[in-house]
């Protein structure tokens, strides 16, 4: 990412830039970060700090790959930083998004509402490529689509 | 004259003794059972309350009305009529607002083991019997309820009471003691007390958590520090609450008519002054503050009622006792350069004492460097921002500049144009052109005197600005702090003054005749108001010698404080402690 982005990232999120600044540093949202528990030593504090020295942030950063969006830094800040959204912002300006968010996005922009049978049609090279095939059963009951009970669950 | 004071907490007693000491008619109104605030809930104090308020509980002036509870005020003619729950109903001529402050309560993360610094400091009460079995290590989070979205201020006394809460638990105990900070916000002596503490095995870790995970035998804590995340058991947790402003202030304001800032404090238009004539305020109503701050606006705001306006027209007699050090010429030009570092930081525990000072120079000069539309950074071991300071560092944080904060661990290299902070699990390189540190300003306060046990003693004091027996100081000298306070320190030491008016005093007498000059006596004299003269007289030894030369004690009678250390201290008993 180069370096002039990092304003965008701040605009993407609808919230100032000093939204973000007013970080204290005290990193109490990396103690109840639950990537922590999926890939060590996650500090969301540090993303903000590399955004406004403009320093680059790489696409396979833990945070911006695995980030749940839970909000569980943001509830715990004293300043309530919302940190999800400087990910989901970041994201979008990598073009890293996941094939789910961006069918989501794309079903919404073209009904107004989730629409599954396009989120699944366009998640399905996803699914192929990642093998997910053997959990077919499982996520096509989450889709809504019912199998006779015969039919053995994953 | 009549004075009512609303809050029995150490502010509104000494407010009531400079009235009391001018033969008013004082009336305390306190909502609790009885008189103490949050100072009497500090095992450690309970007494020194105690002792403070006994010199004047037997006066017949004074009344001090319990669980009281104002429902209706009216104004008539300058003469405030206050109809109390019970139906009692009195006059005053001036209002003396003294509610102080109320501990923030975290419900959300409070349980057996994690507690507030309140609650701990009944569990270190010795009077409360033994210590838990388990007790062998203890976690400090400072932080807790201030500095954040809800309340932006600092509560100022939060890191000075965590110090002492370590003092006292290793009095009794020798637990693991780990505490957990954002700044460390000490003053004057407190930082050598720090490094003490330090030395002596306690750990100081610059991160914050709010992951506490309590079972019957302990709480898992996470944090993040040193580049990775840690989990540790504790077997207490110790959040070192925020104090906010007491919520019987805005009912107060209603039925009084003054009003309060946006932090929900009482707005001063002058100093210790409300907008509502004859109400004065002093204490934890005003903004968060120390014990020895809340004395100080305390007796300021006794001065106020008793002087009005006219408070400051000083006499002769004040000024000659009223020390003030001005301020250091401060200089700072902006030149050419694109971008600005500054770096905040010493490891001098005595050049400590000026974080507070050159945390708001800094922030001031970063803002200038920001708004001429360049890039400061703002390298921090250490911010120091007490109470309505952390405004100006929220909003300098808020116009883009970048602050950047020193692990323990962590280095601050400069080379050429090249910043460099290396620590564990840190790497970080920036651009910069030029660089301003703490060491180059300290040289402002080299040549002056500072007393760095004001604000900071470890032990309680009762007279905030007083320094010798005919000397009060103010201003810069007692400790360098934000010029809001100048005035009220001047209105707390006209306060003390008042009060010092001395009938009798003890006073040591040397014996001439018999006094060796050795000197012992000087070296125990707190105050150095012995010095060892030269004097002629004639010593007898196996019969007269004619005239002879020899050094003898001699006090001197302003310095002397009265204490009484050197008559105790003589070894051939030649002082005597009369009085005079």
């Amino acid at each position: 990412m180069k370096n002039n982005d990092q304003s965008r990232v701040f605009d993407l999120t609808d919230y100032k830039r000093q939204d973000f600044s007013v970080c204290l540093g005290c990193k109490i949202c990396a103690s109840v970060c639950t990537v922590n528990d999926l890939s060590e030593n996650t500090n969301p504090q540090d993303i903000l700090q590399k955004l406004f020295l403009g320093k680059d942030i790489p696409a396979d950063e833990p945070l911006v790959r695995y980030c749940t969006g839970c909000y569980r830094c943001t509830g715990a800040c004293p300043w309530n930083i919302r940190i999800p959204e400087v990910i989901r912002a970041l994201r979008e300006e990598l073009a890293i998004e996941s094939p789910f968010e961006k069918a989501f996005k794309g079903s919404l922009s073209i009904w107004g509402r989730v629409y599954e049978p396009y989120v699944l049609l366009m998640a399905i090279p996803f699914l192929l490529k990642g093998g997910y095939m053997k959990h077919m059963t499982r996520w096509m009951e989450y889709m809504g689509i019912h199998l006779p009970h015969k039919v053995k669950r994953a | 004259m009549k004075v009512l004071i609303i809050g029995g907490g150490i502010g509104g007693i000494s407010a009531a003794k400079v009235a009391l000491k001018e033969n008013h008619i004082v009336t305390i109104l306190e909502s609790s059972a009885e008189p103490g605030g949050i100072m009497a809930r500090i095992a450690n104090c309970r007494i020194g309350f105690k002792t403070f308020f006994d010199e004047i509980r037997d006066n017949p002036r004074l009344t001090v009305i319990r669980e009281g509870k104002i429902t209706s005020v009216e104004k008539k003619d300058k003469l405030f009529a206050v109809t109390l729950e019970n139906g009692q109903s009195l006059t005053a001529d001036k209002v003396v607002i003294a509610t102080g402050l109320s501990p923030y309560d975290p419900v959300e993360y409070k349980g057996k083991r994690v507690m507030t610094s309140l609650e701990y400091d009944q569990v270190i009460d010795q009077r409360q019997g033994e210590l838990p079995g388990d007790f062998n290590k203890v976690g400090f989070f400072l932080c807790v309820g201030s500095r954040s979205k809800e309340f932006p201020l600092c509560s100022s006394v939060c890191c000075s009471y965590t110090i002492r809460e370590i003092k006292w638990t290793l009095q009794r105990a020798k637990p693991e003691i780990k505490v957990f900070y954002n700044d460390l916000r000490f003053f004057g002596q407190e930082f050598y007390m720090e490094k003490v503490y330090r030395d002596a095995g306690v750990t100081f870790i610059r991160a914050n958590s709010r992951y506490f995970e309590e079972d019957d035998t302990g709480v898992t804590v996470r944090y993040f520090a040193g580049g990775e995340l840690k989990e540790e058991r504790f077997n207490y947790v110790v959040l070192a609450v925020g104090l906010r402003p007491n919520p019987q202030l805005e009912p107060l304001s209603k039925l009084f008519g003054f009003s309060l800032n946006e932090f929900g404090f009482v707005k001063e238009t002058e100093p210790l002054t409300t907008d509502v004539e004859g109400v004065y305020v002093c204490g934890g109503a005003l903004e968060p503050m120390n014990i020895k701050d809340s004395i100080l606006t305390g007796f300021g705001a006794g001065v106020r009622v008793l002087k009005g306006a006219n408070s400051l027209q000083q006499n002769s007699a004040v000024n000659e006792r009223l020390y003030k050090e001005p301020e250091p010429e401060f200089s700072f030009t902006e030149n050419g350069s694109k971008s600005c570092l500054f770096y905040l930081g010493t490891d001098d525990a005595g050049a400590a004492m000026y974080y507070e000072y050159m945390s708001s120079k800094f922030i001031s000069m970063a803002r200038d460097v920001a708004r001429a539309g360049k890039t400061a950074y703002v390298v921090t071991k250490n911010m120091v921002t007490p109470s309505y300071g952390e405004i100006a560092y929220e909003e300098a944080r808020r116009e883009g500049i970048i602050f950047i904060h020193l692990e323990e661990e962590d280095r601050l290299s400069v080379n050429g144009s090249l910043a460099h902070i290396t620590g564990p699990g840190r790497d970080l390189q920036f651009d910069i052109d030029r660089v301003i540190s703490f060491d180059d300003y300290v040289k402002l306060f080299h040549d002056r005197e500072f007393l760095s046990v004001y604000r900071s003693e470890p032990q309680l004091r009762w007279n905030p600005t007083k320094w010798g027996r005919k000397k009060y100081h103010v201003g810069f000298i007692r400790h360098p702090r934000d010029p809001r306070w100048e005035t009220r320190e001047v209105l707390g030491a006209i306060g003390e003054m008042l009060l010092d008016d001395e009938e009798e005093r003890l006073f040591p007498q040397v014996n001439d005749e018999r006094c060796s000059g050795c000197g012992s006596c000087k070296e125990a004299c707190p105050a150095s108001a012995i010095d060892l003269l030269i004097q002629e007289r004639q010593i007898s030894i196996f019969g007269p010698i004619p005239m002879s030369s020899a050094p003898i004690a001699h006090i001197k009678e302003d310095t002397c404080i009265g204490c009484g250390l050197c008559a105790s201290t003589c070894p051939s008993d030649v002082i005597t402690l009369e009085q005079k």
